[in-house]
């Protein structure tokens, strides 16, 4: 029976064509001159090569983390390209009539359309391609309220001084392995400031685009959230089908002061390498946000369905009294996918709250992980976590592990963590058979009533994005 | 009740099913027209409820000569979710939990599956709504056990209350209780029972499968069968429960030169 | 994660702890009895330790408890003691076998063995190796339970000197429980004791197995490193009590590896009350299907005292049964470490396993690290397990206050409660009224 629910999670990936284009490519491998020229390419300020140089010099220093629960074989640094950019570049960024209508038509293809006429009502949206930004939609519609939303290597210019002020201040730039890796290379990404008591008027959104074989991709996100301010930021991943595998090693870094609140969403359909395993990108990010001020409130949704390996602990460090810090995720596994991911919730302040749902799908041979840690420092009086980790198997080759860390050093602090396990098995599939459902709408139905908790926190236009993407995922498969 | 000329809903013939290499059913026979009401009984392992599965058409369960005729179709092959819209409902002896599914959704699509094959057009929430909340009568439930998830944190009672509820929307052709009356209290056994009466009419049959005589107090069958050891040994009416209830199985058994297998 | 979780960079080079561990090894090596040399399973073992490292909070398994204050301590095997007294707490109350080893030898002044069933084997383990009939009970199975590479039993199976042998046959009830006590005398310089037991329960047989570790009540500053393996045979069942109830300086290491066949039950129960720091790695190894395992945990700390227990349940057979509950209760500036793996391997389809951790914090300074671990390759498993940190509830305890309980008395009958859930598991009255009466001291 494995067999027939096996296959009714597999479906063809339809994000994996390569776009044509000429590239501006830098030699392969990584050494000290590669970061100087991707800083002098961006034509960056002395400061960003320090940092560059610093998190370089630092790397150079530490190990691969071997303590995570996935295997692959030892990733050779000198055979990436660091850096990777179309040829043809607007002079400016955001006049869209100057950007490559190949370009365009590959995010139009992808759902993502950029042009004026096309574009997706009230949610802004930041292109990335390998290692640039392309395009970012309704710049000039959001500076109207203070909003500042724009290409981080745009930022540079146009704001250093926030830049340096936030960059490496939520995750420093020695904080892991692969965060010193993305702190010396980084090419591009999205940066984000609200200023103080403003609500973002529309969603923000960054859709990133991995087109080039042997590029890594390497982007940093920066969002920082004035007191009183919100945002809703949403953020997409996809890239072709090659048969070698691509790092992906990026660094979100979120920054919420008093009484901010800072919504993320992520959903990442990065390819996952064909059925037999091979291919697929290796998705190592390291997602942190800092709950700066008192009442602050930072959520993570992420529904994570892609890449061959993915190792991602979307956290929250609650530093303000009264700060709140939110983790839903669903992940999906199959094949030869595996997954390592969960949430850090660090309690510093008084009465800061966390909550985490997490639930796992792993079918055929993959291996999913739920790795989460909940720290009560001893100053966190009053603090309150919630866990609940619930994991699926579809047949019975495939892992479904839960490894909860619980460090409680303040005795007013109430932790609670629940976890369970669940199966798609024959008789839950005869059960719905048997009252007339097919086999493809009663794993459609279980698997959306399954991660409901999770979906319902996603923005709407993402919520449906997901269930799409999760029964497409589904589909065409009954033996 | 008996309408000698009534259409003929199930016919089976010669029956041999098994699971995991093991033969369950040796050479069943069995026929059901319209309007009847069967009791099957028989004890642990006699093969009741792999008959019941083997009509539902449970993957685990292999067909290995016979034939099985559903209103003049052969059903053997055709796949559980088209027999079940084809009309044959089974009321599970142990319904299954479904967490995260609610069992508004859940009788939804499974109503919708049985309109879509019938070529009617799909009822939107509202309607379905309505209809619902007016089958719930026949089974005496609240509203509210609609917004829980498919029979997860249900007493024995109300799953199987729920099958019933399933049932009464579903208006199967021909209805199979696997073992409903098991773990009932009086109460509930009163309320399932109604519900099956109120349900049949000269157009549809049940089977009721049970180990006790104490249902066949309420649903009053037209024929009671005994199965042992894979098939049907001897067909009476009510009072052949009764005497079974007297004398026992093993009594009946001996009178048929079996031996008491469980 | 990596950077947090990684712990802070170690005090000590890995070269002192590897000196120190190559050096004990030699020392222990160099004090084997020359009628136990066991020269195959020793020479395993030595090889196996000369690639080890003595732990350290770098590694995963050691994150939590540091055992660098040993590093300071010359550490040598304990001696026997010629006359030594019981403890006072070591009675049953009802008439038992009685096996006692003191600093990890063999006393046979203080041994009871009368009672004991027909045809069962009880005594120094050393001894019954060394006549062939009756050695062929338990050698086939001496260090043979998985989990031999973890330092601590390695050392244990290098250097043992003797231990308890313990032999049931087929179809026996064992009526009364049968008590090991294992006793820590003072030493003249900081000792090393490493009992070894080896527990065979054959087919069909039951019984009742009291461990007891503790002290004279004077402090010693030891470290106690005890090795028990029990094997349960088809349709076996144990009911198990280890008590360590060190004292207040000694360093307790304990292992615990049961074996349980088709069919078999196992249900334990550890209760950690002493020593200053307390690890205790309780080890089941699932080896045919349909088995029953129960453990129960109980760590009640106060002053510094640190405990930590370190669980795996292997499945690998279908139809398992697993029900674990941990509790510990923690005060001052205590410190409670729970590990807790069940690991359901592809085999073991119809495993239905839980696991709850519940600790409760009694003061600031009490510290809680625990993690609850489910790794599972098989799909038709029910599986579940939770984890709660708190202190005791204000309202629970105003409750007890609006009926006329004084704050410390509603405290303490709370407290009480929470510890009698586990301790209710204990088989033994007797035993049962003395740990009630001792946790009544502890939650004062």
């Amino acid at each position: 029976m494995s067999a027939s629910v096996q296959s009714l999670v597999s479906q063809p990936y339809k994000y994996g064509f390569t776009t044509d284009i000429e590239a501006d490519v830098i030699p392969r491998g990584l050494s000290e001159e590669v970061v100087r020229l991707i800083s002098a390419k961006k034509n960056e300020p002395e400061f960003m090569l320090q940092f560059r140089l610093k998190a370089y010099r630092r790397w150079l220093t530490m190990a691969e983390p071997v303590w995570p629960n996935v295997t692959y074989p030892p990733i050779d640094y000198q055979s990436i390209i660091y850096y990777s950019a179309p040829k043809v570049q607007p002079q400016k960024l955001g006049s869209l009539e100057e950007v490559d209508p190949t370009l365009l038509e590959t995010f139009e293809k992808l759902g993502i359309p950029l042009t004026e006429q096309k574009r997706l009502a009230n949610v802004a949206v930041d292109a990335i391609f390998d290692s640039v930004s392309i395009a970012t939609t309704y710049k000039e519609k959001l500076a109207e309220s203070g909003v500042i939303f724009c290409p981080i290597s745009e930022a540079v210019q146009e704001h250093p001084e926030l830049v340096e002020k936030y960059l490496g201040s939520v995750v420093p730039i020695g904080d892991n392995y692969f965060a010193a890796l993305n702190s010396a290379v980084f090419s591009d990404g999205s940066f984000v400031y609200i200023p103080k008591d403003t609500q973002c008027p529309m969603d923000l959104s960054t859709y990133f685009r991995i087109n080039n074989g042997e590029s890594g991709q390497f982007e940093r996100t920066l969002i920082v959230a004035e007191s009183g301010s919100s945002v809703t930021y949403l953020e997409g991943c996809t890239a072709p089908m090659y048969d070698s595998n691509q790092l992906h090693a990026a660094v979100v870094e979120l920054v919420a002061l008093d009484h901010a609140t800072i919504n993320y969403s992520t959903v990442q359909n990065w390819f996952a390498g064909d059925e037999n395993g091979k291919g697929g990108i290796y998705n190592f990010v390291t997602k942190r946000g800092l709950c700066a001020g008192d009442h602050a409130k930072i959520s993570w949704t992420q529904v994570e369905t892609g890449s061959a390996i993915t190792w991602k602990y979307p956290s929250c460090v609650l530093v303000g009294n009264h700060s709140v810090g939110e983790f839903y995720s669903v992940a999906l596994t199959n094949n030869y996918q595996q997954a390592d991911t969960g949430t850090k919730m660090v309690h510093v302040g008084k009465h800061t709250r966390s909550t985490i749902i997490s639930k796992g799908i792993s079918a055929a041979h993959s291996k999913n992980s739920y790795r989460g840690l909940v720290k009560m420092g001893p100053k966190a009086e009053g603090a309150r976590n919630y866990s609940q980790c619930d994991s699926m198997l579809i047949g019975d080759r495939s892992s479904a592990n839960t490894f909860p860390y619980i460090q409680v050093q303040n005795s007013t602090a109430q932790v609670e963590h629940e976890a369970s396990t669940s199966k798609i098995g024959e008789d839950q599939l005869f059960y719905f058979a048997q009252r007339g459902i097919s086999p493809e709408d009663a794993v459609s139905m279980i698997i959306s009533g399954f991660c409901r908790d999770v979906f319902n926190k996603l923005p709407m236009e993402f919520a449906a994005e997901a269930d799409k993407l999760l029964a497409l995922k589904l589909e065409n498969t009954v033996g | 009740m008996i309408t000698p000329n009534s259409d003929l809903i199930l016919s089976v013939n010669n029956l041999h099913a098994s699971v995991d290499g093991v033969e369950i059913l040796k050479g069943l026979n069995l026929e059901v027209r319209a309007g009847e009401i069967h009791a099957i009984m028989g004890l642990n392992g006699s093969g009741k409820s792999t008959f019941s599965k083997v009509l539902a058409g449970h993957p685990d369960y292999q067909v290995t000569d016979g034939e099985v005729r559903f209103k003049g179709e052969d059903i053997l092959e055709m796949a559980p979710h088209d027999r079940a819209t084809a009309g044959i409902f089974l009321a599970f002896q142990y319904p299954l939990e479904i967490p995260g599914v609610s069992n508004r959704d859940f009788l939804r699509v499974a109503y919708n599956a049985h309109r879509k094959a019938r070529s009617q057009e799909e009822l939107d929430v509202f309607d379905f709504d309505d209809l619902v909340e007016e089958k719930l009568g026949v089974v005496k439930m609240e509203a509210t056990f609609l917004d829980r998830s498919v029979n997860e944190g249900f007493s024995g009672g109300e799953k199987k209350r729920n099958e019933i509820l399933q049932m009464a929307l579903l208006e199967p052709t021909l209805a199979i209780l696997d073992e409903t009356d098991s773990g009932l209290d009086i109460d509930a056994l009163k309320t399932v029972a109604q519900g099956v009466n109120q349900l049949t009419g000269p157009d549809n049959a049940v089977i009721l499968i049970t180990h006790y005589q104490r249902l066949l107090n309420y649903i009053v069958p037209d024929y009671v069968h005994v199965m042992a050891n894979g098939q049907i040994i001897t067909t009476g009416d009510q009072t052949l429960a009764q005497e079974l209830e007297a004398r026992g199985y093993e009594g009946l058994l001996q009178q048929h030169q079996l031996e008491v297998t469980a | 994660m990596a950077a947090s979780l990684s712990p802070p960079a170690p005090p000590l080079t890995a070269d002192r702890r590897d000196r120190y561990l190559q050096n004990l090894a030699q020392i222990l090596r160099s004090a084997v009895p020359e009628d136990l040399a066991l020269v195959d399973l020793r020479s395993r073992a030595a090889a196996w330790l000369q690639e080890q490292t003595f732990p350290s909070p770098r590694q995963e398994d050691w994150r939590f408890t540091d055992l660098s204050p040993l590093l300071a301590l010359d550490l040598q095997p304990a001696p026997a003691v010629s006359a030594p007294d019981l403890p006072d707490w070591s009675d049953l109350g009802t008439p038992a076998v009685q096996l006692v080893l003191v600093n990890g030898h063999f006393c046979s002044t203080l041994s009871q063995l009368e009672g004991l069933p027909p045809g069962a084997i009880a005594g120094s383990l050393r001894d019954l190796l060394n006549q062939p009939d009756l050695a062929a009970h338990f050698l086939p199975r001496l260090a043979q339970a998985p989990g031999q590479q973890e330092v601590f039993t390695a050392l244990n199976t290098l250097g043992f000197a003797d231990g308890v042998g313990l032999w049931i046959p087929p179809h026996s009830q064992v009526e009364r429980p049968i008590q090991i006590l294992y006793l820590s005398y003072p030493t003249p310089t900081p000792g090393l004791a490493q009992p070894r037991s080896l527990v065979v329960v054959e087919a069909g047989s039951q019984l009742t197995l009291v461990e007891q570790y503790g002290g004279d009540g004077a402090s010693s500053l030891q470290l106690t490193n005890g090795v028990t393996e029990i094997w349960l045979q088809a349709s076996a069942q144990i009911t198990h009590s280890r008590l360590q109830r060190e004292g207040e300086s000694t360093f307790h290491i304990g292992k615990t590896a049961v074996m349980q066949a088709a069919d078999s039950q196992y249900s334990g129960t550890a209760l950690h009350w002493g020593a200053q720091l307390n690890r205790h790695h309780w080890e089941i190894y699932q080896t045919g299907p349909q088995t029953t395992t129960h453990l129960h945990g109980l760590a009640a700390l106060r002053g510094s005292q640190h405990s930590d227990t370190h669980s795996l349940v292997a499945l690998g057979h279908p139809h398992g049964r697993v029900e674990q509950r941990h509790r510990t209760i923690v005060d001052d500036r205590a410190h409670s470490v729970f590990n807790g793996r069940i690991v359901v391997s592809q085999a073991a389809q119809f495993t239905n396993a839980s696991q709850i951790n519940r600790n409760l914090l009694l003061s600031d300074q009490a510290r809680v690290d625990t993690k609850p671990q489910l790794e599972i390759v098989a799909d038709n498993v029910k599986c579940a397990h939770g984890a709660t940190v708190s202190q005791l509830q204000a309202d629970e305890i105003f409750y007890l206050q609006s009926r006329g309980l004084s704050a410390s008395q509603a405290q303490r009958l709370l407290v009480y409660a929470f510890a009698m859930e586990i301790l209710h598991t204990i088989p033994i009255t007797s035993l049962r009224e003395v740990l009630r009466a001792t946790l009544a001291e502890l939650s004062d």
